[in-house]
């Protein structure tokens, strides 16, 4: 009887520690891999990759991996309505639309973007690295479906 | 001659210095010659705990080259321990007989023909198991994915390539 119980216990105290296990693994945030696309740059040096996930909660991230650029004046993320940009393109003077993600945060290393919730992916294909002060695309990663 | 412009230039020296002040700042300013050496380094942690999950580590798209093949290549890497697996996804290519995945060198000139002469330098990862859709193949345990770097859809048949996904680092 007593052997019963003990055996009954153990098997709760092994139902609860999976469940917990069950519990913390279900509260790691999932994000889903939409786009991914290589760097190219050679006026500035641009290489690595650029990802969009898409978290639980819908919201879009860019994350730049291996990423490598020239450090420069006033350098942001932009997403760019282009299938592809050259070097140096300039967008002010082609009227390319342009959703802005922020400062480059450095110009080395893994980072991510937050871009703004309603971005039409289907329309703004290409991630560029531009330096706002010369209009002047460092590198740019078409986006393709991951 | 020479002296009168020394002595203009030595009359006017505070001027000149209060122009050349904000000039050259504002040159400065503009051109942050500096960060051509300087490197800001950031390391993000990626905006999602993946730790538990396979990570992908090379990625290509397909193109095809003997028949229409269109989709994505990805090898991941599993952290628990058990076999490195290829997954296609939005995978499509002709049905055929006897067809398998491969990984080669993506610099092998065989890969550049649609039907291979020659012997493909090859590592063997199965044979399809649909022409359509997301599908996964184990990797070999020890398989150097710096010297293989290319997944090809390949009918032994007829030694015709389908199509080829040249991989890139993730």
């Amino acid at each position: 009887m007593i052997r019963n119980i003990k055996i009954a216990l153990a098997l709760a105290a092994l139902a609860l520690a999976v469940g917990s296990l069950q519990k913390v693994h279900a509260q790691e945030t999932k994000a889903k891999t939409l786009e991914t696309g290589a760097f190219h740059g050679n006026v500035h040096k641009t290489s690595g990759r650029a990802t969009v996930y898409q978290e639980e909660d819908g919201k879009l991230v860019l994350r730049l991996t291996n990423f490598k650029t020239s450090n420069g004046p006033d350098v942001h993320v932009i997403l760019v309505a282009a299938k592809d940009a050259p070097d140096d393109a300039n967008f002010l003077k082609s009227g390319t639309e342009r959703v802005e993600l922020g400062s480059l945060k450095g110009n080395e290393g893994d980072q991510n973007y937050d871009i703004p919730r309603g971005t039409d992916l289907s329309k703004f294909q290409t991630v560029s690295i531009y330096c706002e002060r010369f209009n002047a695309n460092f590198g740019a990663a078409p986006l393709e479906k991951f | 001659m020479n002296s009168i412009e020394r002595s203009w230039i030595w009359r006017r020296r505070w001027t000149l210095t209060a122009v050349a002040i904000p000039l050259l700042f504002a040159a400065w300013w503009a051109f942050r010659p500096e960060k051509l050496w300087v490197n800001k380094k950031v390391s993000e942690p990626a905006p999602f705990s993946s730790t538990s999950d396979p990570q992908p580590l090379y990625t290509g798209q397909l193109e095809g080259k003997a028949h229409q093949t269109s989709g994505r290549a990805t090898i991941y890497k599993t952290p628990g321990g058990e076999k490195d697996y290829v997954r296609l996804t939005s995978f499509t290519t002709s049905n055929g007989p006897d067809v398998h995945v491969l990984l080669a060198r993506s610099d092998d000139q065989n890969l550049t023909q649609e039907i291979v002469k020659g012997q493909l330098d090859s590592v063997e990862l199965g044979p399809l198991k649909g022409n359509a859709g997301d599908q996964n193949y184990d990797l070999p345990t020890s398989v150097d994915l710096q010297k293989y770097n290319a997944v090809v859809i390949y009918c032994e048949r007829f030694h015709a390539v389908f199509g080829v996904a040249k991989l890139e680092s993730f």
